[in-house]
Formats: C-alpha cells, structure tokens, sequence
C-alpha cells in the first residue's frame, strides 16, 4: 500500500500578515468568518447536548449516531469542533478515555464512496481504492476482539450529498456504530431536517436512530450578541448599527455568516468614507452595506440598457398586456417592438438587429429566451416582473 | 455588420502587386469582398479581427475566396471542415496537425501533432505551438468551413472559438464560414461577436463572366458566352448555382457543337445552333438536372447518339417498382388504405352491409383532400381488419404474415409511428406514393381508386 510520506504544504510567505493598526482594522479581522471564536455565544444548549451524548458514548466505550441539522450559518460545525476541542481537553486531564478524531465533508469528496478512502486515510494513512477502503473499514469495526482499541469519533459534514441510488454509504456508516466492538460515534450534519424520511430507505434511517438535535436559525438579540462578543474590546462600533444588521438579518434568514459579512462590508464602507481612523460605524454605513447585498441589481440593468434594449422590454411587456400570457414568440414581439419604434420616432431596426437585442438581454437574464435556432419562433419570457419593468423604464422625473 | 468598400490602392498591405493581382484574377466579381477581407487581415504583424464570420449562399466562393488569399500570400494558416470534424477531438487534433504541418501517414505510424481531447488542452497546446513554429507576431488564420455544426458539438466550443485570440494571447483570427446567417448561431449566454461579412449571389452577368473563364481553347469566348447565354435562358429559372451551371454547361456543350462538327452549320449560324440545342436542353432539365441519369450515362448517350433522348434508362425512376411477396403487397395495400382513409369511413368501404351513404352531404364538408394532407397512423388491428377485407381467400395470421409487416417496415415502405412499445398497440404509417401502390394493385387486379375515400 501506498504510504503518505511527504506532506503536502503550500509556499511560504515572504512577508508577514499585516497586522492591524486601526480599530476598525482589528474589527474587520475579528469579524472575518474564518474567525472562530473559542467559545461561541447562543449556542451553550447544543453544546451541552453534544457534549453530553459524545462523552457517555465515549465513557462507556460504545458507538452511537447523532443526527445534527440546521439552515446554513447556524454554527452546527463549529459547535461541533467545540465539543471536540473540549473533549480533548478532558482526555489530556484524564476524565475521558482518549479518542480518535476523524472528520469527512460529503462536498470535498468527488463522488460518495471516496468516503471511505477518506476515513481509511485518516484512521490509518493507508491509501487504497475506495472498494479494498470500504472492505478493510468493514473488518476494523467488525474486528470481535479489540484489546485495547480507542473510540473513533466521526464526524460527516454535508450529508446529504453522500446519498447513492443503493445508499450503501450512508448504510455502512450508519451500521458501523451498531456493530459490538466497533466503538464508533458517527456525528452526521445536514441542512434538513427530514433528510433520514426524505432520502433515506427505512433501513438507513432507523440505524440513524432518533438522537437528533436541530439547530434553530439565530434571532436577532442572538445575532447581536454575536457581533459583540467578536468586537468585544475593540471601539468600532455603534450599538445601534449592530443591531440593525442583526434585526435585518434575522428577518431574512438568521445567518451568522451574512450578520458578520454586512458588518465587515460596514467597516470598508467607513473607512472610505472618511479619513479619521476612529470612525465609528454608525447605522448609515450598515444600510449602505445591507443595500449593496441585499437589493436586486435588475432594475439598474434595465435602467442601464440602450434604448433599442429598453424598447424592446417594453415590446415584451405590451405583447403579454395584448395576450395575457407570461409567454410570446419573437415573431409577434418584432411587430410590436417596430410599431412602438414607430411611436417613438425611432428608426426601426432589422431583425438581425433585433434577435441581437433579444439574445444580449438573454445573456444578461432579463428575458428568458431559447436559442437563436428557432429565430422567428423563439419563445420569449420576462425573468423580472412587469411592473419593474414599467417602473424601470419610467422618465426620471416623474418617480 | 458592414461590407465596407475598400480602394483597390489600399489593399497591398506590404505584399506584392502581383499576388494582390493574382488574386482578383483567379477571382472574379469578388473585388469588394477580398479587399474587405486584406484590409481586416492588414499586415502580417497586424493585430487581426479576433473572429470573422462569412456567409452568403451555396457557390457564392466563400470557401474559394478564404482558401487562395491564405495561400497566395502564404499566410500561416489551417482550414478545417466541421463536417468532417464531427468531434471536438477531431476538430483540435486536425488545426494542431496542419498549424505544425504534421500528416498523420504511415511513415509517423498515423499519429497527429499530439493528443488534445478538451478546449482547455487546445489553447494550451495552439500557444506552445505558435511559440515553437517561431511564428512571432504573425497572425495565424484558422478556418472553420461548415461552421454551422459547431453548435452541435459541445456548448463551449463556438464562444470559445470566437475569443480564441484572447484565450491564447496570441494572434490568432478565426473565420467561420457558413450558408446560415449570425442569428442561428446565438445561444443563450451569448459570444464574442464576430465581424461579419456577407457574400451575395452572383448577377446573371457575373455568372456569364465567371463561366466563360472555362471556355474550350479550340472555340472563341464570345461563342461560349452566347451558348451559355442560352443555356441560361432554360436553366436560370429554376438554378443559380454556379457549380450546377457550370457543370451542365460542360456536359451539353457536345450536342451544342455537333452541327459544326458535321458540317451542317457554321460557328456564326446561332439561330440553327439554337434549334438543334433547345429540346435537348429542355429534356437535360428533367432528366439531368434532376440525377434521374446520371452524368456519366448522359455522355455515353450523348456519345452513342442514340435518337430521341427518350429512350435513356431512367433508372431512378424505374427502382419506385419493387418486387414483393402476394401477401406482402396485399399488406402494403391495406396499410395505403388505412393511412389515406378516415377510420369512419371503413365500414362503408369494407363491410357487405354498410348503411346508406349521403354522398351529397359528403362532398359538401370533406374539402381537404388526405392526399395531401400525408398519412395518418393506425392500429396494427385495423390494418389486419382491412387486409382480411380486401384479400382474396383464406389467409390464416400465423407468423409468416406478421413477419411480412415487420419486414415492410424494414425496407422503409411502412413505418414505425410509436416506437417506445414494439408489441403493444403498435402504430404505423404507410409511406409509399400513390403510383407505387397503384402499380402494386395493378399486379395483383385490385382496384385501390375504388377505396380510396379521396377519390369516391
């Protein structure tokens, strides 16, 4: 077997990282998403949870699932990491049997049975095709005397995406810890919750077993308390602000991650706005920043369109009106685009120029259209609604 | 979008006088075009259009205008048909061999420049070539002939062929030529747009003038020009394509010259001329013009001088009888009859004791004759239902004639409508013409007319 006895490392820099000068600085690098926190906020009842069940598996020398879920940004990872850095702290004071940590992401893998060629790797440093990986797994686990063998701890990330039409993966990883003297704790993580009654076949989901724990998207004080305890000792700033960003993200979603990116983007936002390096954010920067991320770039496009573009939306616009369908072939949208040219007292273009029309709107997404194979029978589609259309197109003065 | 008109003066470009010279005159009535197309390729170290698309009709000499201007003025360049390229591997081994000048021949064990499966290797490869070649700044042309296929092949490819320059960094100039305009190419997440320059068909003049460049050095010019002339005023009508008329200009002028050769008439006689050649031409339009004979038996006839060209074998025309089993035909027939025939109207035709027909009533709301509007598909039951009607004696259905339909079916008389159940409600549609089926009944006396709905 192959063995692993370089490793892999990337240049190193020729400078050192800048380290931060300003508060808002020191602000931004805290604030980064790559930051995590030693301890996180809002989250101590998970963590208590996962705690408990991974220690009294690990304490009595048994295996067991857990199924984890949560919409994205709701710190399941980290919280995760945090159990296990915790619980590794206890081995090293010698109230917990030592473990071994191993740790598989469904999204880095290439295709779901490289699975196993993962946790082979990990377990032992041993390569092998992902068939002879799977095959030697099977022996370790179902080994029936394991003097002295120590729990494996794994955790998989990104379930859902280690699912096969056989399902065998998720089988074989979710059968290990049921084995006697496997001493195997797998932690799967998932976005959804149903995903064992959704995916999953009956024999999969019942060895999953019915520890779960869903993680709740953040409210907005959680959000808050977040950014604070990042910015914690740093004069950056105003209480206010954080709060916005996290009332405005709890209404969307409950992300943490974009909490933390609206709040670093409010940062930048201030720095270029003024000079003075003390600045502190106020609530007109996390707008500005909350804006950028969050509106709708269509009407801009629209606005931002040559004339033969807009008219041409217009065309579409005013054939759906005629129709009263969302749906119409060039053919009939080429006549009321040259009759609206010829309202206009504009000069009507060619078909060629129109289908050129037509298909940079296409690239752009603001019309849905087929290819240009079918040209005069290309159906055409609106992918924005009319009215923003109309409300894009109307003369700047009037709004 | 512009067919710019450019001076003559302007378009020598540092190459010399006589090959621009040799270019026009091997060229005729293309003048606008080549010098629109030297002045976007400029010099040598001349930064090119980065893709350049061409199109205009069949015979309209895109592909011969592209081809002599890149070897007269000996451009660097590789020129490639996408139909024989069918794949995206074809297509790059083939530019990466003729920009390298490897020939994959028996003496290099048939191997090619070197193997490239994907874009991404191409342009990589193309560079390294173009930096191995020593070809510095000079553009490199690729030619892309039938370009229209490459919208079959993968989605990357067309955009990417058409921002090759950008791609490689190198100076490269890509020219599509196609008989379809820019608008069928366009997808959905759109291209580099190209320059496109347009070919329009040639006048009846220009024709005249290009077709005279072939005449036969034992006659004068003016004698070709005005047999051609005549030619013309049968053929232009319905072919303006200069490759079919310079070839039926070549294959009749024998029968035009015969007269002279045996010395009924003179070179000057063209009323004469003119009437010895004009039911000939007329009888090469039908027949000919239509490859019901091909060329070569139409020289042999023309040779052998058999009288009346109406005595050719007309072989095309012969092969629509085909020799099948009795009950074959019989199934051909019944399967004709359920594809032109109203299913309502079976029972009148093929039941003893069918009720009274309102023939009034029926011409007055049947206007659409099903003649026209081709064969409809039917049930295997009702085409064994009408066989069974229409055949003389007892047939039993044992395999033999259900291996006949399937038959039929493989000689493309009959075809499979529903292909998705080979064995279960099968559906089929006759495909022969009306002749055929009428020369088939006529061999086994049955009179189809009488049951065809169309014509009762």
């Amino acid at each position: 077997p192959k063995r692993g006895y370089l490793t892999p490392s990337i240049p190193q820099r020729y400078q050192p990282c800048n380290f931060p000068r300003s508060p808002l600085e020191a602000a931004r690098a805290k604030l980064h998403v790559s930051a995590v926190p030693d301890t996180l906020p809002c989250r101590e009842m998970e963590f208590e949870d996962i705690y408990a069940f991974v220690e009294s598996k690990v304490l009595d020398g048994n295996g067991g699932c857990m199924y984890i879920s949560g919409v994205p940004g709701t710190g399941k990872t980290a919280t995760v990491h945090e159990v296990l850095r915790t619980l590794e702290q206890a081995t090293e004071e010698g109230m917990v049997p030592s473990f071994e940590f191993i740790e598989i992401n469904g999204m880095k893998l290439t295709e779901p049975h490289q699975a196993y060629v993962q946790i082979l790797k990990q377990l032992t440093g041993q390569k092998a095709t992902p068939e002879h990986a799977g095959n030697l797994l099977e022996k370790r686990f179902n080994r029936q005397s394991a003097p002295r063998q120590k729990t494996v701890i794994l955790l998989v990330d990104e379930l859902d995406l280690l699912w096969t039409r056989k399902q065998n993966v998720m089988y074989n990883l979710f059968d290990w810890p049921t084995r006697p003297h496997a001493k195997l704790i797998v932690l799967a993580i998932a976005n959804t919750m149903d995903l064992p009654e959704r995916i999953m076949m009956n024999r999969v989901s019942s060895r999953l077993g019915l520890t779960r724990m869903t993680f709740q998207p953040y409210t907005h004080t959680q959000l808050q308390q977040i950014v604070l305890s990042r910015i914690r000792d740093i004069d950056a700033f105003d209480d206010d602000a954080v709060q916005f960003a996290a009332r405005k993200v709890a209404a969307v979603s409950g992300d943490a991650r974009r909490a933390l990116d609206i709040c670093r983007r409010a940062t930048e936002i201030a720095e270029l706005q003024s000079k003075d390096l003390n600045q502190l954010v106020d609530i007109s920067h996390v707008e500005k920043a909350i804006q950028e991320m969050f509106s709708s770039p269509k009407i801009v496009a629209i606005r931002e369109c040559s004339l033969q573009e807009q008219l041409f939306l217009r065309a579409v616009v005013s054939e759906f009106r005629e129709s009263g369908l969302e749906e119409a072939p060039f053919s009939k949208i080429l006549k009321q685009h040259s009759s609206i040219c010829r309202l206009e007292g504009v000069q009507p273009p060619t078909t060629s120029e129109v289908s050129a029309v037509c298909c940079r709107l296409g690239s752009s997404r603001l019309v849905l259209v087929e290819g240009g194979r079918n040209d005069m029978h290309q159906r055409v589609r609106l992918n924005v609604s009319q009215d923003d259309v109309f409300y894009a197109l109307k003369p700047k003065g009037k709004m | 979008m512009a067919s710019g008109k450019i001076g003559k003066d302007s378009s020598c470009y540092g190459y010399s006088k006589e090959r621009i010279d040799e270019i026009h005159n091997t060229l005729p009535c293309r003048e606008s075009q080549i010098s629109t197309l030297l002045a976007l390729f400029g010099k040598p170290s001349h930064a090119a259009y980065s893709s350049i698309f061409i199109y205009g009709h069949t015979a309209s000499g895109k592909s011969a205008v592209i081809t002599t201007i890149l070897q007269t003025l000996q451009l660097p360049h590789a020129i490639v048909n996408c139909v024989e390229c069918y794949t995206q591997r074809l297509l790059y081994e083939h530019i990466l061999n003729q920009v390298g000048d490897v020939i994959p021949s028996p003496d290099n064990n048939y191997s090619c420049y070197a193997r490239c499966d994907n874009m991404n290797d191409f342009v990589r490869l193309l560079k390294n070539l173009i930096e191995e070649k020593e070809l510095g700044s000079r553009t490199l042309f690729i030619v892309l002939d039938k370009a229209e296929r490459l919208r079959d092949m993968d989605a990357n490819i067309l955009p990417a062929l058409l921002r090759l320059q950008e791609l490689s960094n190198c100076n490269i100039c890509v020219i599509l030529i196609s008989e379809i305009v820019l608008e069928k190419f366009r997808t959905g997440t759109g291209f580099h747009e190209p320059f496109v320059l347009h070919f329009p068909d040639y006048s009846k003049d220009e024709m005249l003038e290009i077709i005279s460049h072939d005449c036969p050095s034992d006659y004068s010019p003016s004698f070709y020009i005005s047999y051609v002339n005549l030619l013309m005023s049968i053929f232009y009508m319905v072919c303006r394509d200069l490759n079919e008329l310079r070839h039926l200009a070549q294959l009749n002028f024998p029968k035009y010259i015969e007269p002279i050769l045996k010395g009924e008439a003179t070179v000057e006689n063209a009323p004469k001329l003119w009437r010895n050649i004009q039911p000939h031409l007329q009888k090469a339009l039908q027949t000919i013009y239509l490859r019901e004979v091909s060329s070569a038996q139409w020289e042999k006839y023309q040779l052998e001088n058999v009288e009346g060209a109406g005595s050719l074998p007309n072989l095309l025309s012969l092969r629509s009888s085909v020799e099948l089993p009795y009950y074959s035909k019989y199934l051909l027939i019944a399967a004709y009859l359920a594809s032109y025939n109203p299913t309502r109207t079976d029972k009148r035709f093929f039941s003893k004791h069918h009720g009274k027909i309102n023939k009034h009533k029926l011409k007055k709301t049947e206007k659409i004759s099903f003649q026209l509007l081709g064969p409809k598909p039917f049930p295997l039951e009702r085409l064994m239902a009408i066989f069974y009607s229409i055949v003389e004696g007892k047939v039993a259905p044992t395999a033999n004639i259900f291996s006949q339909i399937s038959s039929l079916v493989s000689l493309h008389l009959v075809s499979h409508v529903s292909s998705d159940d080979q064995l279960d409600s099968a559906k089929y549609k006759c495909t022969v013409s009306l002749d055929f089926i009428r020369s088939i009944a006529r061999t086994v006396n049955f009179d189809v007319v009488r049951y065809l709905y169309d014509f009762v």
